[in-house]
């Protein structure tokens, strides 16, 4: 009895490794049509423009917000701010990523890459207690919009406010990241809502299930080729200054819709890339979406069995807590950076320079902890702890801090924070993303040196003595 | 756990050149003792082997309760070490307390040059944690709840470089959370002040410092081969003669030597004492103190003799005047 046993297992070990690798390296598409009763003639079935048009108004709304002029423009700045924000019946100009030397984009307006789109309505509408005044998430984004466009290029210096960061990573989770996680990879993977024995909508040469998971991918925003470049090349891409890497097709261009690498893709890539490089967090997810989109491939257009859907909700699981870390990543890279933004502001050289670069890595550290809040898990006394740490604004110099906001839209900066006091809150935001979730990349880890000097002690405990 | 992950893990400090029982160090020490027992002791090559390689002592009834002690405890330690808390949970508490103090200003002393850094760092990290053993050595005899425990460790009657695991599981927990302060401490001070250049000097991943005490013979502490040192250097480093007069049961030796590797602290606290020349020291404790060889004993009596101190420590406090004289006798410690 024991022979055959033996033989089955080793053929399944076999087979799961030979499975394993015959992905391994593999892009994102193309996949077959496979939506039953389908007369066109596409081919493939892989559809995420939708996404990458959303990616593309959040790039070009972050560019937005720096051009306001102190307030003479405001309601100009306001208004092409919420074209990108909620969208518009004309053609946009796409204002980033744009082509450049070397770097050539072949879209450069919204509509050549998907009609109709906007953030809005994708954006993360709970109640978003991070920032002052007990609105939505949507709403919070609206405010800021407004207080961007009446700003001088963006910038807040009273209050220590970069706008294009807070919009751009707050946007990085209220939308991409939470429509992915608490829409397409949640409910959307329920037997009886997009079912896969149908096509998305009527005529799509897609089925319900396969365009629900590739939207998800849409919002992760890596290249359909990203697994088989480095963390390096991931991240270059995004800064367009590796054509080689992103030109996967090599016809000269790059086409946005398949190969450049957007938001969160880039922070995947960049925490692989930076920290203690222990991480694969773009491989994780890229695989977890690729494979998942084979799974759904091979029903082949019928419905998916139980037993499929709880691998899909496997696959789903892993993206979620890898993406989740992601941001958790980012938040502690710049919780970091603020740290040290603030021995710049202390050693008093170039003071204006350095309060700049502290608001633009404040804005980016706490654009990042209002994403993490805007996702499916609600983090509970985590989100309290966090945002009581890092505030509504940053501690200035003259020892406040913003501690609300009126109906006005004016900040109230009554809370005392000394730029000691907050280094330390900054200590204990990293001491607390690890603790809640596990983050190991750790860039910028203000307290790394004392962990490699306790390593490097040794422990204590010992049954040895004089 | 596996078998042989278990017995590779009981002897690991073997191969550790942290501990002192390190296969390295061992070997040293027995070079050093023969050395010294044929060019000072001018004794032949032969008996200086047998003396070192004495059966009599080395398979003692005491000494293979050390062997014992050595592989129970380290089960024991398995369980204590993830209790304790780590010198860089104490560090980093430390290092955000350091923030909040207005007038301390971090990296004041970063400019120094980073040679002079990590020497400094690797010297006050060395003499602290050495201070620090000295006075809880030294509490340890001093206060009988403590003494209780410590016990164990003189209970030897031959002293083996392996007596040196033969401690109480408490205090070897005692032993782990004051070198947590005492690091923890040393490095959060270090790294505020002086910034990432902070390192330590190190052979083999040894504290340089730690490497010379233990390359120089700190195995030899619990031996009977009574190296002694000049008198003035007595004075400054304690000798492996010197440890064995703290484990010598004479009345006029007792409470003296608590050092480990500095014999400054007994220097400056009146508790040195110089090794003397040809004394045949008696090592151990009377049978009403302790037991050398029999292991529950070793184990359990510290823990009954503990309740007795808290039990009489009760009724002198709720009992002003004592019944009898004798009923309050103090504990012979030493
Ligand atoms: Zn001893
Ligand atoms: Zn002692």
């Amino acid at each position: 009895m024991l022979k055959p046993k033996l033989k089955l297992t080793s053929a399944l070990v076999v087979a799961a490794f030979v499975g394993g690798t015959a992905f391994a390296d593999q892009a994102y598409g193309p996949f077959p049509v496979t939506v039953k009763g389908y007369e066109g003639d596409k081919t493939n079935s892989v559809s995420y423009s939708g996404q990458i048009a959303r990616h593309v108004l959040h790039d070009s709304l972050k560019k937005a917000a720096a051009k306001g002029d102190g307030g003479n423009n405001a309601a100009e700045v306001e208004a092409l701010m919420l074209a990108y924000f909620n969208g518009s019946e004309e053609d946009l100009a796409i204002i980033a990523p744009v082509s450049k030397d070397g770097f050539p984009v072949k879209q450069s307006t919204v509509n050549e890459i998907s009609k109709g789109k906007n953030i809005s309505g994708k954006f993360y509408k709970g109640a978003m207690t991070a920032w002052p005044g007990n609105q939505s998430g949507v709403d919070v984004a609206l405010q800021m919009i407004k207080l961007a466009a009446a700003s001088e290029q963006g910038y807040d210096p009273v209050n220590g406010m970069d706008w294009g960061q807070l919009i751009s990573k707050f946007t990085l989770g209220a939308m991409a990241y939470n429509q992915a996680v608490d829409n397409y990879l949640d409910e959307k993977l329920d037997a009886d809502n997009k079912p896969n024995d149908q096509p998305y909508s009527e005529g799509a040469h897609y089925t319900g299930k396969e365009h629900s998971w590739d939207e998800a991918f849409g919002y992760f925003g890596a290249a359909a080729h990203s697994v088989s470049l480095s963390p390096e090349q991931n991240y270059a891409v995004s800064k367009q200054k590796d054509l080689a890497a992103a030109d996967a097709n090599g016809d000269g261009v790059i086409d946005l819709k398949t190969e450049f690498v957007f938001g969160p893709a880039y922070y995947a890539a960049g925490a692989d890339k930076g920290g203690n490089k222990n991480t694969q967090y773009m491989t994780t997810i890229f695989n977890a979406f690729r494979d998942g989109r084979a799974l759904i491939a091979s029903a082949n257009g019928e419905a998916l069995t139980d037993e499929q859907r709880a691998q899909l909700k496997n696959y789903a699981d892993i993206i979620e807590t890898n993406w989740e870390k992601t941001l958790a990543e980012a938040t502690f890279k710049y919780a970091g950076s603020v740290y040290k933004d603030i021995d710049k502001i202390k050693s008093g050289e170039d003071t204006d320079k350095a309060l700049r670069n502290y608001a633009k890595h404040w804005g980016e550290l706490k654009g990042f902890s209002m994403a993490l809040q805007s996702g499916k898990n609600n983090l509970g006394a985590a989100a309290i702890d966090m945002n009581w740490l890092i505030g509504f604004g940053p501690a200035m110099p003259d020892g406040k801090m913003v501690s609300d906001i009126d109906a006005d839209g004016n900040f109230v900066r009554g809370r005392e924070m000394t730029l000691d006091d907050y280094q330390v809150n900054m200590l204990k935001v990293q001491k607390l993303l690890i603790d809640t979730f596990g983050i190991e990349s750790r860039a910028n880890d203000a307290t790394a040196d004392l962990a490699a000097l306790a390593e490097k002690l040794g422990e204590n405990a010992s049954a040895e003595n004089d | 756990m596996e078998i042989f992950e278990y017995i590779a893990n009981v002897f690991a400090d073997v191969s550790n050149p942290k501990k002192r029982i390190f296969f390295g160090y061992l070997l040293l020490t027995i070079l050093i003792a023969l050395v010294w027992l044929v060019a000072v002791r001018r004794s032949s090559f032969k008996r200086a082997l047998g003396q070192v390689f004495d059966r009599k002592i080395l398979f003692s009834p005491s000494a293979r309760a050390d062997y014992k002690i050595f592989v129970i405890n380290r089960v024991f330690t398995m369980f204590i070490s993830p209790l304790l808390l780590s010198q860089l949970a104490i560090a980093t508490a430390l290092y955000y307390a350091l923030h909040d103090i207005d007038f301390l200003q971090r990296g004041v002393f970063s400019d120094t040059p980073k040679g002079v850094i990590v020497a400094l760092f690797t010297v006050t990290i060395f003499i602290v944690d050495d201070f620090t053993k000295y006075l809880l050595h030294r509490w340890m005899h001093r206060w009988p709840l403590l003494w209780a425990i410590h016990k164990t460790h003189h209970s030897a009657e031959t002293l083996t470089p392996i007596t040196v695991y033969r401690t109480h599981p408490l205090e070897g927990l005692l032993y782990g959370m004051r070198g947590a302060v005492a690091q923890g401490t040393v490095m959060a001070t270090f790294l505020f002040f002086f910034g990432n250049a902070v390192d330590l000097y190190t052979v083999l991943g040894v504290n340089v410092m730690s490497f010379v005490f233990h390359v120089t013979g700190s195995n030899l502490r619990h031996s009977h081969i009574s190296i002694r040192y000049w008198p003035w250097l007595e004075h400054i480093l304690i000798s492996p003669a010197q440890h064995q007069v703290h484990h010598s049961i004479a009345r006029q030796h007792h409470d003296k030597n608590f050092g480990v590797a500095f014999a400054v602290w007994d220097w400056l606290f009146g508790s040195l004492y110089l090794s003397e020349r040809d004394t045949d020291l008696k090592f151990g404790l009377p049978p009403s103190e302790a037991h050398s060889s029999r292991l529950l004993d070793i184990y359990l009596r510290p823990f009954s003799d503990m309740a007795r101190v808290v039990r009489r420590r009760y009724h002198r406090i709720f009992r002003p005047k004592p019944v009898q004289a004798s009923s309050d006798k103090t504990p012979v410690t030493r």
